[in-house]
């Protein structure tokens, strides 16, 4: 520690601090502009500018300035206040002043910054700018002339999101923030820039002139899109969501968000929102009053719990809080007496639900996201971590950029993970995971590299008499990954003192199930490297809430139908009641004609969505819910992080939220009551005793877990191929998650259509370049879809993702982790 | 006594014959002052409203009368896609004017306001745009 004196105050801090930092621990505040705790000390703007004993003669910038014994620090004298002053007019000097129609005005540093210096002259003059403003790209609106060089954005690109997109380009009076070669940005629309940028240079396109900063209501809550649990702010007037603001103190994360939390919010006040119950009367779906749809709904359960409970079947959503989830439990299983519920199609939990219950004995992972810049060594099961949960892809670019960690992953494409520094992508044939995961846990075992921990952990013997089964000369040739990497992969990973693996699980994860999950936990094991902070093995669910969803045990545990046999059930008529809460399965599930047949052949099908989705249009009864802004109530995140989401508008239409709805249909069933306050409704989840609902605050809490250790042998089989066909991936989309971001503005106008990604080599073999469109043909279909072409896919590997309704690529899928596709133009 | 009373009179005799101070409202209009607080007028310049919709004079209406919308024109320039005054709720202290940044927004002579329906007192902006 060191001691300093700022103005007056004796202050002990960190080496490593500077002044900025020193005295904003003591609560002094030192005007910045080019400054961002999340970035590195630039220095650019010297605002900041203070006075120290030791070093008179000259004003020093307090953000670069590290601290050191006995300083003696002014932050407000005359000389400095006059300082500061100077450094306003000159910014003023090219400052276009278009204050009235800047939307960053109430909220911009230079604005404040001039009112607190009353700079309210210039001692100056000159022209201003003229540079062209950039209001072609959609998202995000630049204008240069507003721009006072801080950098942030520019910086926060590089150093944050590894993409830099910006640069300064030329010298001088001349100097501005460039995209490469002054053409048009086209970036990952993450809106980071826009968010540090402390002039209205940046600006969100979508809320441009829509309301002042100072009109808005700051809600703060948890995003609704993938889990990686940010916390946002939401921007809310009259009743709508019109922005999300930023917070550099929320979350782990400090307030960065990825571009559908950033600009796909607009599906909360979208037109196209459901606002009264439906219920289908000869052939059309006809608006009706709540009573009618809901004394409907709980004749047909009433009818079912006494006949035949099993005939009844549920799909949640785990965009659903954790208590509607336990209401929605408590209703079929407790109420009606079905074990038939389940979500995300059922593969897309299973590495939690059955892979890590079985190998841990929890549903949940042992390690928490800030292990991932406390680690020495990332293993990342493939590349698209980062575009199924963008936020902790910064969280691994900082981790590699600052800390050094060593990021290797395993994945069969490349993509913006494998570009970071020093980062080793070990690129394998679609579909070989498994193998590659009991290859090196194999080179651990030879090479006596297992940890002694492990030989205490039953199921040990077993294990490695199902490793000596491995051949690695023969999993080499089958995944194209070679010996040596395969060896010095799993050297790497013993010898690192932390380890930690990132598993993301998903509806786009189709090969991320029960299998691959224990035999990740399997490696872990065999390691040591479960139980110590920054090591460990990091599941990443998909949905916001796809952790509660596991922890509340959504899915068959008493022998019940999954989401695929309650599906085979509605086709068979075995199942004769369909409850979906939130689900979108004709679009997101495997083989949508199967589906489509499957709703259409259900006696009763009940969808309580958003929106008219395709499956809500088969069903009798819809039911118009609440999105996540107009409810309270909790999500679980990645990583066992509990926290709160928060009221912010009220509900749309006649809209009520899941938990309303299910209170009311069980008290129609049972004629009693239940509490449906979502405080007494999480004390009574039993997994989550050991949080307190009272004190989770903005912070939200991480809920405790006991490993019980156990290898569960898992053997991987070589995955079938078709010669002269392309193997075909589902995933995600960076800016896409689930169906719910099609209804979202802003991911819609980056990306919004249905494609097909394929590699350099592939498209000129094939002679189609971006935006032509190609017949993609599997055994079960045909769709025509528009052509991307980019590095990212290794030769006769295609991609295409889940999202879209229109073409969507679950009519040629059937849920295998590998299609294999012809493709003709 | 009798003189306080002469001197009354006086005063009411002087009156009498005096030029009255009362109007014959409404055959008879005063003359309202140029620094009157009456009806608003959006100012006009080179053939469009002045008011570029910095949601200002809703922000510092003590009233709360005054209802923006901002749109986007042709050549992406803030402009007011709506502009309302509610005159029964406006009190007239003119801050809205004051607020102005751009000079868009006036106060004029009119204070002949009353109407017949609520709606009537509803404002838009076509009725506040300035006659010249």
């Amino acid at each position: 520690m060191v001691n300093l004196t700022v103005d007056d105050k004796q202050i002990a801090v960190e080496r490593d601090a500077t002044i900025y930092d020193a005295a904003k621990a003591a609560g002094i505040r030192i005007p910045i502009l080019c400054h961002d705790k999340k970035l590195h000390p630039f220095g650019g703007c010297r605002m900041c500018l203070v006075e120290v004993e030791q070093m008179k003669g000259r004003l020093i910038p307090a953000c670069t300035t590290p601290v050191s014994e006995g300083m003696i620090v002014r932050t407000m004298t005359d000389e400095i206040i006059k300082a500061r002053k100077l450094v306003l007019e000159l910014l003023l000097l090219k400052h276009p002043l278009d204050c009235p129609v800047c939307d960053a005005a109430g909220d911009c540093d230079l604005q404040n910054l001039t009112y607190e210096y009353k700079v309210d002259a210039n001692n100056f003059t000159d022209e201003k700018f003229h540079w062209e403003i950039d209001y072609d790209n959609p998202l995000i609106e630049r204008d240069q002339n507003r721009c006072i060089h801080c950098g942030k954005c520019a910086r926060i690109c590089d150093e944050i999101v590894s993409y830099g997109a910006y640069s300064f380009v030329n010298r001088g009076i001349e100097a501005k923030i460039g995209t490469p070669f002054d053409g048009k940005l086209d970036c990952e629309y993450c809106g980071s820039c826009i968010s540090v940028c402390p002039v209205g240079a940046l600006i969100a396109k979508p809320f441009k002139f829509k309301a002042r900063w100072w009109a808005l209501n700051k809600v703060k809550s948890v995003c609704s899109y993938c889990g990686t649990g940010c916390q946002l702010t939401l921007g809310v007037k009259d009743d709508k969501v019109l922005t999300t603001i930023y917070d550099e103190d929320q979350g782990f994360h400090n307030g960065q968000l990825c571009g559908r939390g950033r600009f796909g919010y607009q599906f909360v006040n979208s037109d196209e929102r459901l606002t009264t119950p439906l219920v289908r009367k000869n052939g059309t779906l006809q608006p009706v009053g709540w009573d009618e749809a809901l004394e409907l709904i709980s004749t047909k359960l009433q009818e079912a719990r006494k006949n035949d409970p099993s005939a009844v079947a549920a799909l949640a959503t785990p965009r659903l809080t954790n208590e509607e989830l336990f209401l929605f439990r408590k209703l079929f299983k407790d109420v009606v007496g079905t074990d038939s519920i389940d979500h995300s199609a059922g593969y897309a939990h299973e590495a939690l639900t059955a892979g890590l219950k079985e190998s841990f004995g929890i549903t949940a992972s042992p390690s928490q996201i800030v292990d991932i810049q406390k680690s020495d060594l990332l293993l990342v099961i493939k590349t698209d971590a980062y575009e199924t949960h963008p936020v902790i892809g910064f969280e691994i670019n900082l981790g590699v950029k600052r800390k050094g960690v060593d990021l290797r992953i395993i994945s069969d494409k490349t993509g913006k993970l494998a570009k970071l520094p020093k980062a080793v992508n070990y690129l394998h044939k679609p579909g070989c995971e498994l193998l590659l995961v009991n290859a090196l846990a194999k080179v651990i075992v030879d090479e006596n590299l297992a940890a002694e921990s492990a030989a205490a952990i039953t199921g040990l013997d077993a294990y490695k008499g199902m490793l000596a089964g491995v051949d690695l000369n023969q999993v080499a040739a089958v995944t194209g990954v070679s010996l040596e990497s395969i060896r010095e992969l799993a050297t790497a990973y013993a010898k690192a003192e932390k380890a930690l693996i990132l598993l993301p699980i998903g509806l786009g994860y189709p090969g991320h199930g029960k299998e691959l999950a224990q035999a990740l936990s399997n490696l872990a094991l065999l390691a040591g490297k479960i139980g110590q902070e920054g090591s460990g093995l990091l599941v990443l669910g998909e949905k916001n809430n796809s952790q509660g969803a596991a922890d509340l045990a959504i899915h068959p545990t008493a022998g019940g139908r999954d989401a695929a046999a309650i599906i085979d059930g509605c086709a068979s008529g075995a199942v004769k009641i369909l409850y979906i809460a939130g689900e979108n399965p004709v679009v997101a599930y495997p083989d949508r004609a199967k589906v489509e047949k499957a709703l259409d052949n259900a006696g009763f099908v009940v969808v309580l969505d958003l929106f008219l989705t395709d499956s809500a249009k088969r069903a009798d009864v819809v039911l118009p819910v609440k999105s996540f802004a107009e409810k309270c109530g909790t999500f679980t995140s990645v990583g066992r992080h509990v926290q709160r989401i928060r009221k912010a508008i009220k509900a749309v239409g006649e809209s009520r939220s899941d938990r309303e709805v299910l209170a009311d249909i069980i008290a129609r069933l049972t004629g009693e009551g239940v509490a449906a306050d979502s405080a007494t409704l999480f004390k009574q989840i039993g997994c989550y005793s050991g949080v307190n609902y009272d004190a989770l605050g903005d912070a939200g809490a991480i809920y405790p877990v006991n490993v019980s250790p156990k290898f569960v042998p898992v053997v991987g089989s070589v995955p079938a191929t078709e010669e002269g066909k392309y193997a075909l991936l589902t995933g995600s989309a960076l800016y896409h998650c689930g169906t719910m971001s099609l209804s979202g503005v802003g991911p819609m106008l980056v990306c919004p259509e249905q494609y097909i990604e394929l590699g350099r080599v592939d498209a000129g073999k094939l002679g189609v370049n971006d935006g032509d469109r190609l017949k993609v043909r599997s055994a079960s279909g045909e769709l025509s879809l528009a052509v991307k072409v980019g590095l990212r896919m290794p030769e006769g590997v295609v991609f295409s993702p889940y999202h879209f309704a229109d073409a969507s690529i679950n009519s040629i899928t059937s849920g295998k982790s590998v299609t294999w596709v012809s493709l003709s133009k | 006594m009798i003189v306080p009373l002469i001197k009354g009179l006086q005063i009411t005799l002087k009156h009498l014959f005096k030029k009255p101070i009362t109007l014959m409202y409404p055959e008879e209009k005063p003359d309202v002052a140029p620094n009157f607080r009456g009806l608003h007028a959006l100012k006009v310049s080179h053939n469009k409203a002045k008011c570029v919709a910095c949601y200002l004079c809703p922000t510092v209406c003590p009233a709360k009368c005054i209802t923006v919308e901002a749109g986007e024109d042709a050549n992406h320039d803030k402009y007011a896609a709506k502009y309302e005054i509610d005159m029964l709720r406006c009190i007239f202290c003119g801050y809205c004017v004051e607020a102005c940044p751009v000079d868009a927004l006036g106060m004029t002579q009119t204070f002949e306001l009353a109407n017949y329906k609520r709606s009537d007192f509803v404002f838009t902006k076509e009725r506040l745009l300035e006659k010249k």
